[in-house]
């Protein structure tokens, strides 16, 4: 790690006006937990209101992956698309170095986001019932998720400019749409590993909320899928080539 | 070995049966070893690794070459890349700096491999032409922050020497976003120099430097390369290379069309022929008035054009106003055809 670039992308990725509306989109699990709160139906039951609408639907299936594509691909795309990413490049710096100091602040910043947002909106949405361990399940399965994420988003990013597209395909196609029909899908998808994670810690019944991954199979795969979009991250960097402009 | 036994000569003394004297800690080369060839005389001693080693490089893309089989050796000085936009000074600068690998053939800076050697930006510094900067950070800020990334042991020592080398201290609190063109310029070549970097790359450095600015960072480039720095800059522009460049590389469609002393290139391009247009009251009468004069060596008309073919720019502009006045024609326009930077590179090419 690098302390010098770590504070950079901290910088960089804060002082960009679309991470306050990033914000403001992560707190919508909350917002739909104080409808409910406020407004919901009695016979809604709340555990099987909550895992499943506001916390795999909303936060794991739509925040998450948007929070930590923007962030992903933010942390060092925008350093290469606007040019600066050389300032940093041409330095003594192993780029195995360059990759992780980039990857913390990314996760950092979406794991925060979306935990704190998931915590907020479980324990609004289950106050006074019991809760299955729902926000503490939640909350870890979304920071280890957004890990992943960043990671393999920061990867893309050095890969190509359209990583945001791309990044968009993966998780509202693949993701969203493939692992529905095609159970095979499912081993490569972020979203069933951190559903995985959030059933394996908390304490619902299969009639409330369950993940279609078992929690062992969905570490082993987050560590692989992890350390491979790292791996693959620093090798694309070593080997990066600058823009022709002219 | 030597002619004179009196000579101080620690090699000739020793006699040979007994063995060296002990082994000092005088570098990696033993200082009795004498390398010979095949006939038995002593090789020269090995060249030091050249400030920068361009080996029969080759670069391409797809289809396309960008650079082709290009060779040349550069030692501390100021040497100016020169051709016209996209003749590929923008790859062979990129492939000295290690952000492009080349498809065939080495390039070394200091004797190391550039490509996938990080190690190397301890002693390369590098100025890109994109005017990218962090645009909310502070000159200063941004040029710390190079010193810190080379680890260097003062950081804010260094970064106050070289934002004092670009005369950059009067803006040096202020975020870059707010920077003229030539101010970005300038904080770009502090960072890069913030390291005192053994060798200095930059890609078109004075593109937007007023007249001014130029000139302070010529004179900057000046002492640098006379304290031993290799620094080596890319430009389209003639003038420019010729004020500050000693050696010159000019690339012509990927290939290296001349290099060496700016003179030398300077003379291959005066010597050149020349052509101009011509328009006056009798293009007919000019034209045989004008072939009769020794330095013309052509003249066509074609189509209502005059077209003369000369080989001396300076001394033609004068007879031919002579010629026409004697002749009494009246010339009307009177113009240079080819002196555009691309004509002098084609004609380069054609040597």
């Amino acid at each position: 790690m690098n302390r010098v670039i770590l504070s950079l992308t901290v910088r960089q990725l804060m002082g960009r006006r679309r991470t306050l509306l990033l914000v403001a989109f992560a707190f919508l699990p909350v917002l739909v937990a104080i409808i409910y709160r406020l407004a919901g139906d009695d016979s809604i039951d709340p555990q099987r209101f909550v895992a499943r609408a506001v916390l795999d639907q909303l936060a794991v299936t739509a925040v998450l992956p948007f929070v930590a594509l923007v962030m992903g691909t933010a942390a060092l795309g925008s350093d290469i698309e606007d040019g600066t990413a050389v300032y940093l490049f041409a330095r003594p710096i192993p780029r195995s170095t360059i990759i992780l100091s980039k990857l913390l602040p990314a996760w950092i910043v979406s794991a925060a986001v979306t935990a704190v947002s998931v915590l907020l909106a479980s324990i609004i949405g289950l106050w006074g019932e019991p809760m299955a361990n729902l926000p503490v399940a939640f909350a870890v399965a979304t920071i280890l998720g957004s890990l992943l994420y960043c990671a393999v988003f920061l990867a893309l990013s050095i890969y190509t400019g359209r990583a945001l597209i791309i990044g968009l395909i993966y998780v509202f196609v693949w993701e969203g749409l493939l692992t529905n029909f095609l159970p095979g899908t499912r081993l490569f998808s972020i979203r069933e590993y951190t559903r995985a994670i959030a059933d394996v810690m908390s304490s619902t019944s299969a009639r409330e909320w369950q993940a279609r991954l078992d929690g062992p199979e969905a570490l082993v795969l987050m560590v692989v899928v992890g350390v491979l979009a790292v791996f693959l991250a620093i090798r694309r960097l070593e080997r990066w080539e600058i823009g022709e402009t002219g | 070995m030597s002619k004179n036994p009196e000579a101080p000569n620690e090699f000739a003394s020793l006699p040979a049966d007994k063995p060296g004297p002990p082994m000092v800690n005088r570098g990696p080369i033993d200082p009795n070893f004498q390398p010979h060839n095949e006939i038995g005389l002593p090789l020269p001693p090995p060249l030091p690794p050249a400030a920068v080693e361009v080996t029969n490089v080759s670069r391409w893309y797809g289809n396309v070459v960008a650079v082709n089989d290009i060779t040349f050796r550069l030692d501390p000085g100021i040497t100016g890349l020169l051709g016209p936009n996209g003749a590929g000074k923008s790859t062979m600068l990129h492939m000295l700096a290690g952000f492009l690998a080349p498809s065939s053939g080495t390039v070394k800076v200091l004797g190391e491999t550039t490509w996938k050697n990080p190690g190397i930006y301890a002693k390369l510094g590098l100025v890109p032409e994109r005017e990218a900067v962090y645009g909310f950070m502070p000159g200063r800020e941004f040029v710390v922050q190079a010193a810190l990334l080379n680890k260097l042991p003062n950081p804010e020592e260094a970064a106050a020497r070289a934002i004092h080398r670009v005369e950059m201290e009067f803006a040096q609190e202020r975020p870059m976003g707010g920077y003229s063109k030539g101010m970005k310029q300038r904080i770009k070549v502090a960072a890069a120099i913030v390291h005192e970097p053994q060798v200095l790359l930059l890609d078109e450095p004075f593109n937007g430097a007023d007249p001014r600015q130029r000139l302070q960072m010529m004179e900057m480039f000046r002492q640098m390369a006379n304290s031993g720095v290799t620094i080596v800059f890319s430009s389209h522009i003639l003038e420019e290379v010729e004020r500050l460049a000693e050696n010159v590389l000019v690339i012509v469609s990927g290939r290296l069309a001349a290099s060496g002393d700016f003179r030398e290139i300077r003379r291959l391009m005066t010597d050149r022929p020349h052509t101009f247009t011509v328009r006056s009251n009798d293009d007919r009468k000019l034209a045989a008035a004008l072939v009769s004069s020794p330095i013309v060596f052509g003249v066509e008309l074609q189509g209502g054009i005059l077209t003369v073919r000369t080989e001396d720019f300076a001394q033609f502009t004068h007879v031919a106003a002579r010629i026409a006045r004697e002749a009494g024609v009246t010339i009307f326009e009177f113009r240079p055809t080819d002196e555009s930077l691309e004509s002098v590179f084609s004609y380069l090419v054609k040597k």
